[in-house]
C-alpha cells in the first residue's frame, strides 16, 4: 500500500514539475530512439544482404571452384580465366568426392550481343548443364528447361532471364522464337523467375542460359570452363567437402605444395558468416554510439535531479516530518528518475518506429520491427534511470529535514 | 504521556568545541495537557522539540512517548512514530509548492500503513473550515489559511501529540486568534498539545508553562486557568 502511495507520490511530483520532467527525458529520447532505429536498421540490412546474398548463390549448400589462383578479378568470363579447368574435372569431383551430391558446368562470357528481329540486347550468357535450376534453387517462369539430349545434341535452345525477356519481348510470346546470340541462332524454349538484386545491385536478371555443350561447341568455342557449381550433401560439411575438392583437383592437375594452386574455391556458407559478421561490427559501432546518447542522458537526469533536491529541500523536511523515513525519500526520487527514464524510453521507441519508417522507406528496406530490440531500449532506459537516479535519491535522503524545515 | 529524563543533546561546533542546546531536561507531560515552551532564541527551545517531534536523537538521556522508549529508536521507527502519533505545526506553514491544500493534506496517509483516502482529508479541511479551499495551491491561500491546512495535515492521522512552533509567528492578529482558537477546541477534545513561543498571549492559551534558559529547564509551572481572559484578545 504505503510503495503505492509513493509511486503516486512520484507521478504527481512528474506533473508538477513537468518542463524539468521533459528535460529529464530528452537524453533518454534521443537515445533511446536511435538505439531502437539503429538495432532494427541494423537487423533490416543484415536480412537484407543474407538475401541478396543468396539471390547470387542460389543456396547456401553449394560450393564454387573457378580457374587460377589467388584473388578474383570480378565476375569470372571465358576472357579472363585461366583454360585450367577442364569438363574432365568436373566428371571427376561428381565421380570421386562422395559429399558431392550434384556438380554443374558454367561457361559464361557478359556483353553478348542478343538479337530478336529489330531489337538487341547484350546480357551475360551463361552455358549451364541440366542441373543448373536445382542446383540454384531456381525456377522456369514459362516453357521448359533443356534435357540432357538437347545438351548431348548441341541443340540451340535458350532460356532468358526477366530482365532479357522484358527486354526483347516487351509484348510477345518469346516461346519458340527464334533469337540471335552472338549471330547464331538459338530457339526461345523458356524463360526465368526473376531474382531480385545481387549484393552490390548486379542485375541478376539479364542472363541467357543455354546448354553447356552447345555454348563450349557452337558459341564460345573453348573447352575449359568458368566455373563448376558442386551441391554437397550436407550443408553443415561444406567445408570438408571443399577440402575435398581441393585435394582431388591438386591431384588430378598435378600440383604439390609449395606449387599454388591453379583453382579457387569459395564455400558460401564461409562468406556468407563473413557478410554477416562486418555487418555486426557495424551494428556495434552504431550501437555504442547510441549508448554514448543515453550516457548523456543518463548524465542530464543526474544533474537535472541533483538540482531538484536542492531546490526541494523543504519538501523533504515536510515529508520527513509527516512520517517519511530516509528509504522513503530515495524510493521516491529513485521512482522519479526511473518514470522519467520510462517515459523518455516509451517516447523514444515511439519515435524510433516512426524513424525507422523513414529510413526503411529512403533505403528501400523491408521494415521489420523486432520486439526483442524495443524491449530491450525500454529496459536499458530503466536501467539508465536507476543508475543515474540513485545518487541525487541517496543524497535527497541525507537532506537535513530540521534545517529545511526552519528555512 | 511524555517522560522525559535528563534528556541532553549535544553538538558539535567544530573540530575542539561542542555546544551543548539541551541540558539534562526532566518534565513529565500527562494526556491532555496545553503545555507552551518558552524561552530566548538560543534557550534550546527548538532542540527539545525537534527531539520530541522524533526528528531529532538526542545525546543522552530518555524520552518515553506514549509508553515506547524512543531516545535510541532507528530513523525507520522514528518515522513511525513521527507518522503515527505526531502532527508538526510550524511558524512558516511548511506547505508543498505545487500542491493543492487537500493534496497536502494526505501526504502523512502517503506514510501510513493504509491507503490515502481523499474523504478523510476532505473532513480534515472541513474540520478546519476550509472545505471550500480544498483545490487551492498554497500560493491562493492568505497565511492564516495555510497554517489552517497544516493543522488538518497535523491532524490527519489522528496524533496523540502536537507539537507547534510558533504557530502563529508568520500571521496577523485575526488569524492568530482562529489558529489558536482551533488548537484551544483540539485540547478541548482531549488533544496533548506543546506549544513553542515567545509571545505571552500565545503562551496564555496553555495551562502550563516550561521556561528555558541555555539549554535548561528554569521553571515548570501550571498557569492560572484565567491568564488567557485577564490578557484580552490577542
Amino acid at each position: 500500500m504505503r510503495a503505492a502511495n509513493i509511486i503516486s507520490q512520484a507521478a504527481q511530483s512528474m506533473d508538477r514539475y513537468r518542463v524539468r520532467a521533459a528535460l529529464m527525458m530528452l537524453g533518454i529520447v534521443v537515445g533511446i530512439s536511435s538505439l531502437a532505429i539503429l538495432s532494427s536498421v541494423g537487423e533490416a540490412t543484415k536480412r537484407e544482404t543474407m538475401q541478396r546474398f543468396k539471390n547470387m548463390v542460389g543456396t547456401f549448400d553449394t560450393i564454387i571452384v573457378r580457374p587460377g589462383g589467388g584473388r578474383s578479378r570480378g565476375m569470372p568470363t571465358l576472357v579472363n580465366v585461366p583454360p585450367t579447368l577442364r569438363f574432365d574435372d568436373a566428371n571427376a569431383i561428381a565421380a570421386e568426392v562422395p559429399d558431392v551430391k550434384a556438380i554443374a558446368e558454367v561457361q559464361n562470357a557478359f556483353d553478348i550481343d542478343v538479337q530478336y528481329r529489330e531489337r538487341t540486347t547484350s546480357p551475360a550468357v551463361f552455358g549451364v548443364s541440366c542441373n543448373w535450376l536445382e542446383l540454384r534453387s531456381e525456377d522456369v517462369a514459362e516453357g521448359s528447361f533443356f534435357s540432357e539430349e538437347q545438351n548431348a545434341s548441341l541443340a540451340r535452345v535458350a532460356l532468358l532471364g526477366a530482365d532479357v525477356r522484358n527486354g526483347l519481348f516487351p509484348a510477345e510470346d518469346p516461346l519458340g522464337k527464334a533469337i540471335r546470340i552472338a549471330n547464331v541462332p538459338f530457339q526461345v524454349i523458356g524463360t526465368l523467375q526473376s531474382r531480385g538484386a545481387g549484393p552490390a545491385g548486379a542485375a541478376l536478371d539479364n542472363i541467357v542460359l543455354i546448354p553447356i555443350n552447345t555454348a563450349s561447341r557452337r558459341l564460345f568455342n573453348r573447352d575449359y570452363l568458368t566455373m563448376l557449381i558442386a551441391q554437397v550433401k550436407n550443408p553443415d560439411q561444406s567445408t570438408d567437402a571443399t577440402e575435398k575438392v581441393a585435394a582431388l583437383l591438386r591431384e588430378r592437375h598435378h600440383i604439390r605444395p609449395p606449387a599454388l594452386d591453379d583453382f579457387t574455391i569459395t564455400n558460401p556458407a564461409v562468406t556468407m558468416a563473413q557478410v554477416t559478421r562486418a555487418g555486426s561490427t557495424l551494428r556495434k559501432v552504431l550501437i555504442g554510439v547510441s549508448l554514448m546518447a543515453l550516457l548523456i542522458g543518463g548524465i542530464v537526469i543526474m544533474a537535472l535531479m541533483s538540482i531538484a533536491v536542492s531546490e526541494r529541500r523543504k519538501e523533504i523536511g515536510i515529508r520527513r516530518s509527516v512520517g517519511a523515513a530516509r528509504s522513503d525519500i530515495v524510493q521516491q526520487f529513485l521512482l522519479e528518475a526511473v518514470l522519467v527514464a520510462l517515459a523518455g524510453g516509451i517516447a523514444g521507441v515511439l519515435i524510433g518506429v516512426g524513424g525507422m519508417q523513414i529510413v526503411a522507406r529512403i533505403q528501400k528496406l523491408p521494415l521489420i520491427l523486432l520486439w526483442e530490440p524495443i524491449i530491450t531500449a525500454i529496459l536499458v532506459a530503466l536501467g539508465t534511470g536507476l543508475l543515474f537516479g540513485t545518487y541525487p535519491a541517496w543524497k535527497a535522503s541525507r537532506v537535513d529535514a530540521i534545517q529545511s524545515l526552519r528555512s | 504521556m511524555i517522560e522525559v529524563e535528563k534528556l541532553s543533546k549535544r553538538y558539535k561546533r567544530n573540530e575542539s568545541a561542542e555546544v551543548e542546546a539541551l541540558k539534562e531536561a526532566t518534565f513529565q507531560i500527562a494526556r491532555g495537557e496545553f503545555v507552551c515552551v518558552r524561552g530566548a532564541s538560543g534557550s534550546g527551545k527548538s532542540t527539545l522539540l525537534n527531539l520530541l517531534g522524533c526528528l531529532d536523537q538526542p545525546s543522552s538521556g530518555a524520552y518515553r512517548l506514549d509508553g515506547e522508549e524512543v531516545s535510541r529508536y532507528t530513523d525507520k521507527e522514528l518515522s513511525r512514530i513521527r507518522n503515527a502519533k505526531i502532527g508538526f505545526i510550524f511558524q512558516s506553514f511548511n506547505l508543498l509548492p505545487r500542491t493543492t491544500a487537500l493534496e497536502n493534506v494526505e501526504i502523512p496517509m502517503v506514510y501510513g500503513n493504509g491507503r490515502v483516502e481523499r474523504q478523510r482529508a476532505r473532513d480534515a479541511l472541513v474540520r478546519v473550515g476550509l472545505s471550500e479551499r480544498a483545490e487551492h495551491f498554497p500560493t491562493q491561500l492568505s497565511g492564516g489559511e495555510q497554517q489552517r491546512v497544516a493543522i488538518a495535515r497535523a491532524l490527519i492521522n489522528r496524533p496523540t501529540l502536537i507539537l507547534a512552533d510558533e504557530p502563529t509567528g508568520n500571521l496577523d492578529v485575526n488569524a492568530a486568534s482562529a489558529v489558536m482558537g482551533l488548537l484551544q477546541s483540539l485540547h478541548g477534545e482531549g488533544r496533548t498539545i506543546l506549544l513553542v513561543t515567545h509571545d505571552p498571549a500565545v503562551a496564555a492559551y496553555a495551562s502550563r508553562e516550561i521556561l528555558l534558559r541555555d539549554g535548561a529547564v528554569v521553571s515548570d509551572r501550571t498557569l492560572n486557568g484565567n491568564n488567557r481572559t485577564d490578557q484580552g484578545a490577542l
